[in-house]
C-alpha cells in the first residue's frame, strides 16, 4: 500500500440515492442513444425481445452485485469479488474489463457532449471541448465523491423525469402517434433478426453493476447497495420500455435504426416544444452524468488493482483532505483523452461492450463461488441474501454467453482481439500473483474460514469496511 | 435486535415504510409500463408475432417476478439489520 493509504481512507458518506445516481447516471445515456441499433438488426419485435432478454440478465446481475457488494464492501466491485472468490487471473480480467468498459464510455460520452455543444454553438471545436469536459469531470471527482454523485443525481433525475412525462403524455393521447410504424418495422430481417438484435440489448442497461463499486464509500453499504442498486435497475427497466415505445411510434423504423439521438428525434417528431427542449437537455445531461459516473467507477477499479499490486501501488494513494483515490482519478484523464483522440471510437465502444459481457459471466460466477465458500448467511458475511441463487446466476451466465456469441456477426475481430487481450492478462497476472500470493485473512474481515481449507488461499489480503 | 427506545423504534419503522413505499411504487410503475408497451407492440404486430408471443410473456414474467422477489429480500434485509447497523440515525 502507498504511504498515504496508511493514514487516509475513502470517506464513508454515500447513501442509497448516491448508489442509484451512480448506476443510473452511467447507464441512462444508453436509453437516449445507442439502444436503437437493436431496431436496425431486428425491427421493433427484435428490439423488444432484446430489451427483455438483456433486462432479465441485468436484473440477475444486479441481485448478484447487491449480495456481493454488501458482503465485501470494497471499492473494486467486480474485481474484488473475483479476487476473493475466484482467483488472481479472473480478478485481473475483471479489473481490466471494468476499467476498459468505463473509460471507453467516458471518452465516448465526452465526445457526444462536445458534439452537442458544437451543434448549439457552431463556433466551438469538438476536440478542445472534449478535453475540457474530461478535465472538468476529473476535477469534480478529484475534489470529492459526494459532490460528484450529488451532481449525478440531479442530472440523472432531470433526464429520467423527461422520459416519464413524455411517455405519459404520449400514452394518454397528448401526442399524435403512428401505431402503423410498429407493424411496418416489426421484423424486417426475419426471425434471424430476433437473435441478431440481442447484441445491442445490453445498451439499455450497460454498466448498472458499477453502482456497487461505491460500497466502500457508503455509510451503510448493507442497506445502500441493495436498495440503490435495485431501485436503479427498476428505473432502467421502466426507462427502457418507455423509450422503446416512444421512439417506435414516433419515428419510422428505417430512420430509427440509424438515428444518433433517437429520443430527441422522437420529441422533435411530436412537434411539442417543451418535449423537444426537455429531451434535448436530457440527452446532454445523461452524457455528462454518464461520463461523470465512469470517471468514478474506472478510478475505483484502477485504485483496487493498484492496492493489490496488480498495477503500480503508487496509484492507491488516498487524498489526505478529500479522501478520494486522487492519483487513480487523475490517471483516468490521459487514458480517456487517448481513447477520445484515437479515431477508433466505434471499435473502442465495441471493446467496452465485450468487456462488460465478460464481467457478466464472471460476476455470477463469483457469486456461485461465494455461496460455495461461505454457505452461512450471518449478518457479517452476507447481510443481503439474494433470492433463487445460485440457479438464476447460472441462467445469467447462459444469457451473457448467448449475447457474446451474437457479436460474432459483425464484430468477429473485436471479439477475437478481446479474448486474446484478456487471455494474455489472465496468464500474465496468474503467473505474477502466484509468487506473491498470501493467505487471505478472512478473520480480519470478520468472516469465518471458508468451506474447504484449500480455498482459504484464494485472493490476497483484504479489509472489510463499513457497517462495523 | 430489540431496542427499548420507543421513539427511535417508531422512527425506524417509519423510515422502513418509506423505503417500502418507494420500491413498491417503482415496481407498480414497472409492471404498468412494461405491460402497456408489450401489449401495444404485440397487438399491433399480432399477424407476425402470434407465433412467438410467448417469448415476450416468459421474459417479462421473469423480469417482474425476479425483481419483485429481490425487492422483498431487500426489505427483509433492511428490516433485519436496521437496528444492528443503525441505518436511520
Amino acid at each position: 500500500m502507498s504511504e498515504h493509504n496508511e493514514n487516509a481512507s475513502l470517506v464513508k458518506t454515500l447513501r442509497p440515492f448516491h448508489v442509484w445516481a451512480l448506476g443510473v447516471g452511467i447507464v441512462l445515456v444508453g436509453e437516449y442513444m445507442g439502444w436503437n441499433f437493436t431496431i436496425a438488426k431486428g425491427g421493433v419485435l427484435g428490439s423488444l425481445l432484446a430489451m427483455l432478454v438483456a433486462g432479465t440478465m441485468y436484473v440477475i446481475i444486479a441481485l448478484c452485485a447487491s449480495e456481493l457488494g454488501s458482503a465485501t464492501k470494497l471499492a473494486g466491485g467486480p474485481y474484488d469479488w473475483a479476487r476473493l472468490f475466484v482467483g488472481p487471473g479472473a480478478a485481473a480480467i475483471v479489473g481490466l474489463a471494468v476499467y476498459m468498459e468505463y473509460i471507453a464510455l467516458e471518452a465516448a460520452d465526452a465526445i457526444v457532449v462536445a458534439s452537442i455543444a458544437q451543434s448549439i454553438f457552431p463556433d466551438l471545436q469538438v476536440y478542445p471541448v472534449t478535453l475540457l469536459v474530461i478535465a472538468l469531470l476529473t476535477f469534480i471527482n478529484y475534489r470529492g465523491v459526494v459532490a460528484a454523485l450529488t451532481l449525478n443525481f440531479v442530472l440523472t433525475m432531470i433526464a429520467f423525469i423527461a422520459i416519464v412525462v413524455f411517455f405519459f403524455t404520449t400514452a394518454s393521447g397528448g401526442v399524435n402517434i403512428h401505431p402503423e410504424y410498429l407493424f411496418q418495422g416489426a421484423l424486417p430481417n426475419g426471425m434471424i433478426g430476433l437473435f441478431a438484435a440481442l447484441q445491442f440489448g445490453p445498451w439499455f442497461y450497460l454498466g448498472i453493476e458499477g453502482a456497487a463499486m461505491c460500497a466502500e464509500e457508503c455509510k451503510h453499504p448493507s442497506r445502500a447497495v441493495p436498495l440503490g442498486q435495485q431501485a436503479g435497475m427498476i428505473t432502467l427497466l421502466i426507462g427502457a420500455a418507455m423509450t422503446l415505445y416512444l421512439c417506435s411510434v414516433l419515428i419510422p423504423t428505417d430512420i430509427l435504426g440509424v438515428s444518433v439521438y433517437p429520443l430527441f428525434e422522437a420529441a422533435q417528431n411530436s412537434g411539442i416544444f417543451i418535449f423537444i427542449a426537455a429531451l434535448g437537455l436530457g440527452t446532454f445531461l445523461t452524457c455528462v452524468a454518464s461520463a461523470n459516473g465512469c470517471v468514478c467507477d474506472s478510478s475505483r477499479s484502477w485504485f483496487a488493482l493498484s492496492r493489490d499490486n496488480y498495477v503500480s501501488s503508487w496509484f492507491s494513494a488516498v487524498h489526505p483532505r478529500y479522501n478520494t483515490p486522487y492519483r487513480a482519478v487523475i490517471f483516468t484523464m490521459p487514458v480517456a483523452i487517448g481513447f477520445a483522440f484515437s479515431g477508433f471510437l466505434d471499435q473502442v465502444i465495441t471493446f467496452s461492450i465485450v468487456s462488460g459481457l465478460l464481467c457478466y459471466v464472471l460476476i455470477p460466477f463469483s457469486l456461485i463461488r461465494f455461496r460455495n465458500l461461505f454457505p452461512q448467511s450471518t449478518s457479517k458475511v452476507r447481510p443481503f441474501v439474494g433470492p433463487l441463487q445460485p440457479y438464476i446466476a447460472y441462467f445469467a451466465i447462459a444469457i451473457a454467453i448467448t449475447i457474446l456469441s451474437t457479436l460474432f456477426w459483425g464484430y468477429k475481430y473485436n471479439l477475437i482481439f478481446a479474448f486474446v487481450f484478456y487471455g494474455i492478462a489472465y496468464f500474465y497476472f496468474s503467473h505474477r500473483q502466484k509468487s506473491s500470493r498470501t493467505e487471505n485473512n478472512w478473520a480480519e474481515m470478520g468472516w469465518p474460514s471458508p468451506s474447504g481449507s484449500e480455498n482459504g488461499r484464494i485472493g490476497k489480503e483484504a479489509i472489510g469496511i463499513g457497517d462495523d | 435486535m430489540e431496542t427499548t427506545d420507543q421513539a427511535m423504534e417508531s422512527k425506524y419503522y417509519r423510515k422502513l415504510n418509506g423505503d417500502t413505499v418507494l420500491v413498491v411504487g417503482m415496481l407498480a410503475l414497472l409492471v404498468g409500463a412494461e405491460g402497456f408497451v408489450i401489449y401495444k407492440v404485440l397487438s399491433e404486430t399480432w399477424k407476425i408475432s402470434s407465433g412467438f408471443f410467448y417469448l415476450y410473456v416468459i421474459f417479462m414474467g421473469l423480469i417482474v417476478s425476479i425483481e419483485a422477489i429481490g425487492c422483498l429480500r431487500v426489505r427483509e434485509s433492511i428490516k433485519n439489520h436496521m437496528f444492528e447497523y443503525k441505518y436511520y440515525d
